[in-house]
């Protein structure tokens, strides 16, 4: 035991120098980003690697995290009072903080990238009183798939309406030995998804979420539509959806358990390549559709998926992260960053798309189809952030709150469990007008 | 009829060691089969068990184009290091606790008890704001200093109640044959606690081998990064790729599991079956 | 001369040696320091910071506070999901606790015996504890997923159900999260308990034979009391980590909308601070679950602590 407090000293020791050893006199400028692919993290710490040559005094440090790890951090670090020099946000997360005056204003990037080149309806990501304080890194929109040569087989017509929907799936059950071998659609019952479904299909029944006075609005007639809607959802959905996440919904379209998937993203189109039988694997079989339009609704809706940078105001390297994003978002660095996932990760601006470096790689000649369409709802507009059914919604500093509290998601579960669509709805419009009122938002 | 019972006894001991086997044994087989399945073959139905091709491709493909190794390696020097330190601060504290008589000395271990009623998730945050006070933030000893004291409590505890189980009459013994402290210590305590300092290490080891949430949130660079937090970041890149996520997941399981089969040997006590004779 | 076996336990000293320069107590309290100084550090200051902030409304994100007094509290009181999280944390901690320690105990009995292939056995025991939460999850995310895990695959192929049970929705969704953490956490038990056994001397045993003392009675009147210290503090540890158990519970129901099923209290708490943004609410639940389980852990030692010291 005598030992003991020898080694004790000598551990101790060692802990200090190899902490010490990683200290440079170089500004470290921290960037937490939510892209995870090891290729996506490969290209960006080349990125910095060939940024640091061109200005030797800064150490660029990216780190790549999924959303839900970001935001622990990015809590901790806030109250640490020690924010990352720029972050990822959730377009409502950077409306937020740009009202709390969190944000570096990102007028002088826009400037340099071009503010005609936005696409035009990512401007409005997050501005606030004329100023831009999030550029969205890359644009993607939520797709409908469905397996085109299954409805050919069957001859069956694209579902347009939400009844078609219901309609398709049930034809295009398959059972085989008494065992459903395939069912017609597939959705996810992960919490965000839910959260972006009711968003995106209450938009297409022409629907909102708050009045203008931010009163919620759950009671009125396109939400108990919707919420009718999830229980003929829930009879043709694989029994177990509700324990799905967003990944088995992928597997499920990809090994043909499923015809249909009504929330996809280009990232599925990486999963269909990899576990898809080779025959298959290709827009042909696995087209894309219009969203669909709902009972009382005029126009499709997408759900857009779109993290903007946002620089912290009270940040150290907050300058210095904004000169590395004029770099970042120069074509040649920003055509191979959106190459690495490449059905997804689309350009935000105008000219990437017209480069025709950008059109030449292999998979987005050969998935065309997708990215078209994606295109297509961007121009028209039809796109929004998660449980924003108006660009004026991102005015509302609660979105954050409500889409955490899961009360939606909640909603939606009472009524697939048999609950009358219009009392869930009465419970949810409680909940959310007590959380409201219990944070401050709501006068009673 | 005392031999049928005896063979009766003999089979139902291996009924249930072989149950015990299983209920372990197979999702490992699940993990190694999948790991050895190209994509294709991950999502067949019926599953297979044994691979219809087997291939070394995800292995290698996780050693090269991931920074595996590294996370490996800081694993093994954060979890190490923590093990040395909890043992023998724990150790120290047991024994004081068990050996000595000492104003406040049942209040101390009842309050280091209290270290765990509070939800690790919810002091991770000032935990940060504490490293950062205190400029550890992003280094092996914030991850150290962090385990050690979450590990502590619970070694405490756990050696003292080996240490108790421990007559005091064998120093004693030792303390009239001549022996110094230290001397009875070493050569009589030791031996016979070694069981509980061996199943405390492993304990020890586990908890900061697997730390996910504090390293997570303590560390950002990805060559400090530990084997918990860089394989999350496989796992939560969109296009899973679950051959190569069992990969990872067999090399993280399999080293840990060949050094415990060679320690666990250690569990028997070394020196005299118990120690009080007649 | 020796102490009996009951002043020992008690921590009664041994005499002072001449050589000594420093008294048995002080010692005694040099030995407690390094451990008391870490935990001290830091687990004081995080402890004190939660409570600090449970008397406050502040938005986890933003720096700007507001006193509220008791007011979370008030809030907590009259909340209907912390009551439901409350019942399902009670039910979550309290029948896995149960479940590891049955199996466990028995489990380390079987190992404490001796057959071929012993040492494989106590190795492959232990690999559910290492495997990382993650994971664990993973995998049996995986195995029992009813369209392409093998579970559901061998009950329907072996007749024992007619279709595939959903373990993973809204109806199973707590058993299997149940079963998963007893297979997690079971080899603490066992391994905790394997280690005491292993230092009962055998003689104990040989002579409760000669007397014609049958398996049962040799477990109740030697084997039991004299693994009681290590089960008491076996079940105080897995009761108190049950309870705050996190990882698991989150990872298992995460990823899906059936996760609200098992809102224990711990993931009600970070789903307070961290998706409500309510980082003063949240640590008031923190503080209210510390004190629930002070009282439990006093109530435990009123109950069980004077047995021990007459062990």
């Amino acid at each position: 035991m005598r030992k003991r407090p020898v080694a004790l000293v000598a551990a101790g020791l060692v802990l200090l120098t190899s902490s010490l050893a990683g200290a440079a006199d170089k500004k470290v400028i921290r960037m937490w980003q939510t892209e995870t692919e090891p290729q996506t993290l490969a290209v960006l710490n080349q990125m910095a690697a060939d940024y640091e040559k061109i200005r030797p005094d800064v150490s660029i440090k990216i780190e790549g995290l999924a959303w839900g790890d970001l935001e622990k951090k990015l809590t901790a670090a806030l109250a640490a009072g020690a924010p990352p020099d720029a972050a990822h946000g959730q377009p409502i997360t950077c409306a937020s903080f740009a009202a709390k005056g969190l944000l570096r204003p990102l007028d002088d990037l826009v400037e340099a990238i071009g503010k005609d080149n936005l696409i035009d309806s990512f401007r409005n990501l997050c501005r606030r009183d004329g100023k831009y304080y999030g550029v969205g890194h890359s644009p993607a929109s939520s797709v409908f798939v469905y397996r085109k040569d299954l409805l050919a087989q069957k001859g069956l017509k694209v579902p347009r309406t939400w009844d078609e929907l219901i309609q398709v799936a049930q034809s295009l059950r398959e059972t085989k030995d008494g065992q459903v071998a395939r069912y017609g659609l597939t959705m996810t019952g992960q919490p965000l998804f839910v959260n972006i479904g009711v968003g995106e299909l209450l938009k297409t029944n022409g629907g909102r979420l708050f009045d203008p006075e931010g009163r919620p609005t759950l009671t009125e007639k396109p939400v108990i539509e919707l919420l009718d809607f999830y229980k003929k959802l829930n009879g043709v959905l694989p029994p177990g959806w509700a324990s799905h996440n967003y990944l088995d919904t992928f597997a499920n379209l990809a090994t043909d358990k499923a015809a249909m998937l009504y929330q996809a993203y280009g990232r599925g189109v990486g999963y269909i390549e990899k576990y898809a039988p080779k025959e298959l694997a290709d827009p042909e079989h696995f087209a894309v559709a219009d969203k669909l339009i709902g009972p009382s609704g005029k126009t499709p809706a997408a759900q857009l998926d779109c993290e903007p940078w946002m620089v912290f105001k009270d940040a150290k390297g907050g300058n210095e992260a904004v000169e590395f994003l004029k770099f970042f978002y120069k074509d040649d660095n920003y055509i191979r960053y959106l190459h690495t996932v490449p059905i997804h990760m689309l350009p935000i601006l105008k000219s990437t798309y017209r480069n025709p470096k950008y059109q030449d790689n292999t998979t987005i000649r050969k998935w065309k189809p997708w990215v078209d369409m994606q295109e297509k709802f961007f121009r028209n507009d039809w796109i929004k952030p998660v449980l924003v059914t108006d660009w004026s919604d991102m005015q509302k500093p609660y979105l954050l709150e409500v889409m955490g509290s899961g009360i939606l998601v909640d909603m939606v579960f009472d009524a697939v469990k048999g609950m009358p669509s219009a009392d869930a709805a009465a419970k949810a419009q409680k909940r959310v007008e007590e959380l409201l009122v219990s944070t401050g938002y709501l006068k009673k | 009829m005392r031999r049928l019972a005896r063979h009766g006894g003999r089979a139902l001991l291996g009924a249930a060691a072989l149950g015990l086997a299983s209920q372990a044994a197979l999702p490992l087989l699940w993990m190694l089969s999948t790991s050895l399945k190209p994509p294709r073959e991950v999502f067949a139905i019926p599953p297979t068990v044994i691979p219809a091709t087997p291939t070394l491709e995800n292995f290698s493909r996780l050693v090269r184009e991931t920074a595996f190794l590294t996370y490996f390696a800081n694993s093994i020097t954060v979890s190490g290091l923590t093990v040395l330190i909890t043992i023998a601060i724990g150790a120290t504290g047991a024994y004081s606790l068990t050996r000595f008589v000492f104003p406040g000395r049942e209040t101390i271990a009842k309050l280091i008890l209290c270290t765990y009623m509070f939800a690790p998730i919810m002091i991770v945050i000032p935990i940060y704001v504490l490293a950062r006070k205190l400029g550890i933030v992003n280094t092996h000893t914030a991850l150290v200093l962090s385990y050690t004291s979450f590990c502590l409590p619970f070694s405490l505890w756990l050696l003292r109640a080996f240490f108790q189980s421990i007559p005091v009459e064998l120093e004693e013994a030792a303390h009239v044959d001549g022996a110094g402290r230290a001397r009875a210590v070493v050569y009589i305590v030791a031996p016979l606690a070694l069981p509980g300092l061996i199943a405390t290490a492993i304990f020890t080891f586990t908890l900061a081998w697997n730390d996910y949430l504090f390293t997570r949130i303590l560390v950002s660079s990805d060559e400090l990064k530990t084997l918990p937090v860089g394989v999350q970041d496989l796992f939560a890149a969109a296009v899973v790729d679950w051959g190569l996520i069992m990969a990872a997941s067999m090399l993280i399981t399999v080293p840990a599991l060949a050094f415990f089969m060679a320690v666990q040997r250690h569990l028997v006590a070394g020196w005299g079956s118990g120690g009080l004779k007649g | 001369m020796g102490l009996s076996a009951g002043a020992a336990a008690r921590g009664a000293t041994l005499p002072a040696r001449p050589r000594r320069r420093l008294s048995p107590a002080a010692l005694g309290v040099l030995g407690v320091l390094p451990a008391l100084v870490l935990i001290a550090g830091l687990i004081l200051y995080p402890v004190g910071y939660a409570i600090w902030l449970s008397f406050f409304d502040k938005h986890s994100f933003f720096p700007t506070e507001r006193w509220v007094g008791l007011g979370n509290y008030a809030q907590i009181l009259r909340d209907v999901e912390f009551w439901e999280s409350l019942w399902r944390g009670v039910v979550y901690a309290g029948s896995t606790t149960a479940l590891q320690l049955v199996f466990g105990v028995a489990a380390a009995l079987v190992l404490h015996r001796s057959f071929s292939g012993r040492t494989t056995v106590r190795a492959l025991v232990l690999f559910p504890y290492m495997l990382p939460t993650i994971v664990a999850v993973i995998v049996w995310r995986w195995l029992l997923n009813e369209t392409y895990g093998p579970v559901d695959h061998m009950l329907v192929r072996w007749g024992l159900v007619r279709e595939p049970i959903v373990w993973l929705g809204i109806d199973h969704i707590m058993t299997s999260l149940i079963a998963m953490s007893v297979w997690q956490f079971t080899p603490f038990v066992i391994v905790t308990v394997l280690a005491r056994l292993q230092t009962i001397p055998p003689e104990l045993y040989e002579a409760a034979r000669v007397d014609g003392a049958g398996a049962w009675r040799r477990f109740h009147f030697i084997t039991l009391p004299q693994l009681k210290a290590v089960l008491f503090v076996v079940i105080l540890l897995r009761g108190i980590w049950m309870f705050t158990k996190f990882d698991t519970v989150w990872l298992w129901g995460e990823g899906a909308g059936a996760g609200r099923e098992i809102k224990t209290l711990p993931i009600y708490a970070f789903m307070r601070t961290f998706t409500y943004y309510q980082a003063g609410f949240g640590a008031a639940l923190a503080v209210i679950m510390f004190l629930m389980l002070m009282v439990a852990t006093l109530i435990y030692f009123r109950l069980f602590w004077r047995e021990e010291e007459t062990a």
